[in-house]
């Protein structure tokens, strides 16, 4: 067993005897498999230790054991107070800190938890300006890149490891040459960044040093809206900023606000204010949608039309003639007349544009009309001048001014770096090497600028590429500054010292330039000082540490003339390109709902996150059109059941190609193919390395969005796909309940009339529950939650926040395909056809969040045999891990499959070694469990598990009510005290959780509403949990309109229309 | 072929049987005993890098128990104090005692003093003293006559039985609130239950037997 005789061949003495032929080749394969679980225990005989020398080894070590009794008194563990006791510092109390967590042209206000000096939950800030304690889900598992140990840890000189000295006099010298030259061919490529500090670095560099060129460059660049809003009002420097929740009617184009652009939780905040409705008689706001790619926000559109992305602009042309013929001052003339020469793309009907223009007409001043990041100006520019001629300036959108330092693109400096006039470039942040567009050439590219300097958060693809690499900072361990989309200032404060001495951006570019203070914190300082003015600056800088913003930094709406001139010239070229067809097949490079452009790419709790419409992990797909894949023979049916293989195909752009699975996605335009940026990733981490297709490879500068002209053929292969909901239909049953407006108000209580709902009273338990009376809930207080199907939009911030609060691990591609992935909730998406359309053509989505209900009548605990999963007195379904011999009867016996097992020591081991015994080492790099809670036990592997309901927050809230109590009895925890993390995180505010004994608290009174159903309800089990049911808002003059939603439709056809007078559940044919 | 198998043989499994039987309730009986924590913890009285009596400290001199657990009201953990505590009077007090070496020596360069633990819960146990001395429980209770003891040792045994029984009936261990950090607090037993019973009433105690007040 010794590994040095399998590498030396040694001539045989003796008979010798093997199990296979791959022993007696002692393959590495083979040694995986000894180290496997089975046989167990084969991993301690292995490496130098020999046979002998660990029989010898272990009998001392039992000897020991039985003698000395050290086995019966636990090891010795010491207590380190500190040797000196931070002020205001009480250990075991969490502390929170206002910070912020940057992104492209903004930021989120964040307010971060922080247990013993260790950041361990991120939520929103509520004191901000937008009063959000939601986040989106980039936010929530920020914190694991924060503890990831594939980041950059070590400077780099030339692929070698160079010491802090060295890289700091490196910079020293760089600054001294900079110096020297003025700037002469020093070139800095970077990623966007609101920072009002890195702006005033900028311009400080660039007045001192004036030859200093600056380019910007980002893979998915959302700022196409500010260039038009700076266009469209001829002033410099504006932002656009939409208000959703005053708006009634919302007309997207190819913009999926909900997430997919910039500012995404916030706007999912607003339109879910705008889509709540309390009583029968509230308004609702209407969405139109427009798009290719079955978006988020296409998901929850009253309206949806499919059309290609570059047939988009032709409707909005359209859409555009409509609006502004009517309601447009007489300066637009030039405008209407250059649009009538636009016609509408063949296969949309005109009424869809003409009646949803007369909406936007009927609601002057409370519409919206939103352009996407792909679509091109001119679709901006018209989409401002529809919101300009409705008057929804300074109602609906808001126009804030917004300095920017002016800056290059990176097809710029690639000029430049080509005509060899860049001696210097600084790359900060970003990953050209990776997602560059594919026609510049950017590996050999960037080589051509003698040195190459960067400062980035991994050692990726551009890395291999520089002569320095220096080590980011997470943003939990910087002082810094941004901006939210408002325009407020917030501020970035550490929450920890950086981990392995990363650089901030800010120290990082003022040691560059050697412009002292080099420290950030000074920096930041600087640049408030400068901003607040005359006041008392210690207390300004106090408080704004402290609130996590400066107060009164919020943008005013600027009141901009309009220049429909300009926006007329656009028109006059716009670009209708052909329609593509199945042998010019157009491709749409979208963001990632998981990885974003890719630098979430090493995250593994966003790797793992189901995409929220196809449901796919781990991986991107080629998203088609069912026809389209018909057509080009890759289509595939979904099995029954059991792993998901689909075919591979080939895709050819420009001479250029690609590979990947084929995923069928119902409501896509025809023959557009949907491609996810970020994957694909030559150099990442251990989580990200092989995960999907590298699209970028596809990208040309000319058409970064969309390009035409591609196809498409098999590649003959097939491919796994690890997909957590293969069944997207609801097969009529009544799971997730919804109507069209006007029905509900005629009946308000249809969701009640639904399945076997009006019979649940008399059906009663079919046997007694044995735990009926023990324990009898007779808490102070009796937990519920409500979930209101109207407010979600499917975004999964949900997942992931309860994923970082309840240290829930991830498992790997692997073991999901096996059905094996451990989050304690999912977003259950349902897709509903109408029975004529066979192409999935038109689906309405509906997403649900599913998670433990909590029931009272709980299936899991009848069965459980050793009582491991119990009720406790205010209504919690607990689960015992202690007692948990993994059965799985619980999980066997719920309804709901919520139930979770741990298959493996997910959270002992790394992904390639789940497999190994109980007796092989963890090897669980320690720096990722420092990520985890320490309110909350992490689980071993053989047990389940399953949502608590945040059983700790509820716990903590409680001793902390009854500390204030003391002897007063006072101890009723009021309502609101208690958030889980799922209902924290929520943007759209779409969960709430409360004290259900209690008719005043809030989730009472919602559970009081007639849309308030439980599903299976008919089981009896009496969940705790219970929805809302979804109302839809279409317009009955539309030409798609449908009397019911297409899964109230199906659900009619089965089992009978619940709006009728007198209809009996189970009077069509029968329940199922 | 009766040579084979002699005759004693016939009592052979009867007398495994027996033995196994012996030696499986010797085995439980001992494991039952000295595996138990009430063997195991209780009496635990490690040697500490610093002799600090609590019988000078709290018994003769009175100092309250929060002058140095600090943590004790506000967190789940009663902090053991730093260094810096200690000097506040020896830095007047046997300024040069060799037993205070070590802290000394913590103070001068910032390493802290390696206590050794003595009270701990498992992992999977989410104690918080806080809640317990806001409501009436005394360190007492748990910790023993600290104020009696030069070195600390551990008096009770803290297992599940140990919290559930006062979980179950609290009304004995609860005191009035200005009492909790009074070591030598006593009642008599009959006027302390029936006092005990009303604080229970009057402060709505409700000690959670379910597994979630301290298994999440």
């Amino acid at each position: 067993m010794n590994p040095s005789s399998a590498n030396t061949p040694q001539p045989p003495t003796g008979p010798r005897y093997w199990r296979s032929l791959d022993e007696l080749a002692e393959t590495p394969a083979f040694r995986q498999w000894v180290e496997r679980e089975f046989p167990e225990g084969a991993t301690e005989w292995r490496d130098p230790v020999t046979r002998r020398h660990f029989v010898k080894i272990m009998s001392a070590s039992f000897l020991l054991a039985g003698l000395g009794m050290t086995g019966c008194r636990r090891p010795e563990e010491n207590i380190y107070p500190f040797s000196k006791m931070p002020e205001d510092y009480v250990h075991g109390v969490p502390q929170f800190f206002a910070t912020a967590m940057p992104s492209r042209g903004g930021a989120q206000s964040l307010l971060v938890k922080s247990l013993d000096g260790r950041p361990i939950k991120i939520e929103g800030n509520p004191q901000h300006p937008f009063g959000m304690s939601g986040t989106d889900r980039f936010a929530q598992a920020s914190i694991l890149n924060l503890y990831d140990p594939d980041r950059a840890i070590r400077f780099v000189r030339q692929g070698n490891k160079a010491t802090r000295e060295a890289a700091m006099g490196f910079l020293a010298a760089t600054a001294k040459d900079l110096a020297a030259s003025g700037g002469e061919g020093v070139c800095f490529l970077m990623e966007q960044s609101s920072s009002p500090s890195r702006a005033r670095l900028q311009e400080l560099i660039s007045s001192r040093y004036p030859k200093v060129r600056w380019f910007t460059y980002e893979p998915v660049d959302l700022s196409v809206v500010r260039q038009a809003a700076t266009e469209a009002h001829q002033t410099a420097g504006l932002s656009l900023f939409c208000r959703l929740d005053r708006a009634k009617v919302i007309v997207s184009l190819d913009s999926d606000f909900i997430s997919g652009e910039e500012d995404g939780a916030r706007l999912m905040r607003d339109f879910a204010r705008g889509r709540r409705i309390e009583k029968p008689t509230d308004n609702l706001s209407r969405l139109y949608v427009v798009e290719s790619l079955m978006t988020l926000t296409g998901a929850n559109a009253d309206h949806r039309l499919r059309l290609a992305s570059s047939q988009i602009c032709a409707l909005t042309a359209r859409l555009a003639a409509e609006v502004l013929t009517q309601a447009a001052a007489s300066e637009a003339g030039e405008l209407v007349a250059a649009l009538q020469s636009v016609n509408l793309p063949a296969d949309v009907k005109p009424e869809w544009v003409k009646e949803c223009a007369k909406d936007l007409l009927a609601n002057r001043g409370a519409c919206v009309v939103l352009a996407g990041h792909r679509q091109p100006l001119a679709v901006h520019l018209l989409a401002q001048a529809i919101n300009r001629a409705l008057g929804n300036e300074g109602r609906t959108v808001e126009l804030f001014s917004v300095a920017e330092p002016k800056t290059g693109t990176i097809q710029e400096l690639s000029m430049a770096l080509n005509a060899g006039e860049v001696k210097t470039l600084v790359i900060c942040g970003g990953n050209p090497v990776y997602n560059a567009p594919a026609d510049l050439n950017w590996t050999a590219t960037q080589r051509k600028a003698k040195t190459v300097v960067r400062l980035g958060y991994y050692e990726d693809e551009t890395t291999a590429v520089c002569d320095w690499h220096f080590p980011a900072a997470h943003y939990l361990e910087s002082w810094g500054d941004a901006r939210t989309s408002d325009g407020t200032m917030v501020s970035v404060q550490p929450l920890i010292a950086p981990l392995f001495g990363g650089l901030t951006e800010l120290e990082f570019l003022a040691r560059l330039a050697g412009l002292e203070p080099f420290n950030p914190y000074e920096i930041v300082r600087e640049t408030l000082r400068q901003r607040a003015g005359g006041v008392d600056f210690e207390e300004c800088w106090k408080r704004f540490l402290h609130d996590g913003f400066l107060a009164g930094s919020t943008g005013r709406h600027v009141d901009a003339p309009f220049n429909w001139a300009k926006v007329a010239e656009h028109v006059r070229v716009l670009d209708t390109a052909l329609k593509p067809s199945k042998d010019k097949l157009e491709v749409v490079f979208h963001r990632d709902y998981s990885l974003d452009d890719g630098r979430f790419n090493n995250n593994g709790w966003l790797q793992e996150l189901p995409d929220p419409i196809t449901k796919v992990t781990w991986e991107n797909v080629i998203l088609l059109s069912a026809k389209t894949a018909r057509e080009l023979g890759v289509y595939f049916e979904n099995p029954e059941r059991g792993r998901l293989h689909v075919p591979r195909a080939k895709i050819e752009l420009d001479g250029r190609q690609i590979e990947g699975p084929v995923w069928i996605q119902p409501g896509q335009a025809d023959y557009t193919v949907g491609l996810a940026l970020g994957y694909g990733r030559q150099k990442t981490g251990r989580v990200g390395q092989q995960s999907g297709f590298n699209a970028y490879r596809l990208r040309a500068s000319k058409s970064p969005h969309f390009a035409g002209g591609a196809t498409l053929k098999a590649a003959g292969q097939q491919q796994l796909v690890a997909v957590t909901q293969d069944h997207w239909a609801m097969e009529g049953r009544p799971i997730v309940r919804e109507a069209n407006l006007e029905s509900f108000r005629e009946h308000p209580d249809f969701a009640h009339k639904m399945g076997l709902d009006a019979h649940e009273p008399h059906v009663g338990a079919l046997y007694p529950h044995p735990h009926a009376q023990n324990p009898a809930m007779k808490g102070v207080h009796q937990w519920g939650m409500v979930v209101d199907q109207n407010a979600c939009v499917g975004c999964a911030a949900c997942v992931i926040a309860c994923q970082s609060e309840n240290n829930i691990p991830i498992v790997g591609k692997d073991q999901v395909a096996r059905g094996r992935e451990m989050h304690w909730m999912r977003l259950d998406r349902y897709f509903s056809v109408a029975p004529e359309d066979k192409e999935l053509a038109a689906p309405q989505v509906v997403n649900q969040p599913m998670l433990c209900q909590h029931c009272e009548n709980a299936p899991c605990e009848n069965v459980c045999p050793v009582n491991a999963t119990v009720h406790d007195e205010e209504g919690l379904n607990l689960m015992v891990y202690n007692r948990c011999v993994g059965t799985r009867y619980c999980s066997n016996n719920c309804p709901y499959k919520v139930r979770r097992f741990n298959y493996f020591d997910f959270n002992r081991r790394p992904l390639d070694q789940l497999y190994r015994g109980p007796l092989a080492p963890g090897g669980m790099p320690d720096l990722v469990q420092m990520v985890k809670n320490p309110d909350v036990t992490v689980r071993m592997r053989g047990v389940m598990e399953k949502c608590t309901f945040c059983v700790q927050r509820i716990e903590q809230a409680k001793i902390a009510r009854k500390i204030k109590a003391r002897d007063s009895g006072d101890v009723r925890v009021p309502d609101g005290t208690i958030t889980p993390a799922c209902a924290q995180a929520c943007p759209a505010e779409a969960l709430v959780f409360g004290d259900v004994s209690d008719p005043n608290s809030r989730v009472s009174r919602i559970k009081e509403q007639s849309r308030n159903y439980s599903v299976l309800g008919f089981l009896n089990v009496k969940p705790r949990t219970t929805y809302l049911a979804r109302i839809r808002n279409p317009n009955p003059a539309m030409p798609d309109y449908a009397q019911q939603p297409l899964s109230l439709a199906e659900y009619s056809r089965e089992h009978g229309d619940p709006m009728t007078e007198g209809h009996a559940p189970g009077a069509g044919k029968g329940g199922r | 072929m009766s040579d084979l198998f002699p005759r004693w043989y016939n009592q052979l499994p009867l007398k495994i049987a027996l033995g196994l039987l012996v030696s499986a309730v010797v085995v439980s009986a001992g494991v039952w005993y000295y595996l138990t924590p009430k063997y195991s913890r209780v009496g635990y009285q490690p040697i500490q890098p610093v002799p600090y009596s609590h019988a000078t400290h709290v018994g003769q001199l009175g100092l309250d128990c929060r002058y140095c657990h600090t943590g004790v009201e506000s967190s789940w953990y009663a902090n053991i104090p730093s260094p810096s505590v200690c000097m506040n009077c020896h830095s007047q007090v046997l300024p040069n005692d060799p037993h205070l070496a070590p802290i000394r020596d913590s103070v001068k360069t910032g390493a802290p003093v390696p206590w050794v633990q003595i009270h701990r819960t498992s992992d999977f146990v989410y104690f918080n003293h806080a809640v317990h001395v806001n409501r009436g429980v005394s360190c007492v209770s748990c910790h023993g006559q600290i104020n009696k003891m030069v070195e600390v040792r551990h008096e009770q045994s803290l297992t599940m039985a140990f919290c559930l029984d006062c979980h179950r009936n609290p009304a004995p261990n609860i005191r009035p609130l200005d009492q909790v950090y009074n070591m030598t607090w006593t009642n008599d037993p009959a006027r302390q239950l029936e006092a005990g019973v009303r604080c229970v009433r009057d402060w709505k105690i409700r000690s959670s037997h379910n597994c979630s007040a301290c298994h999440r």
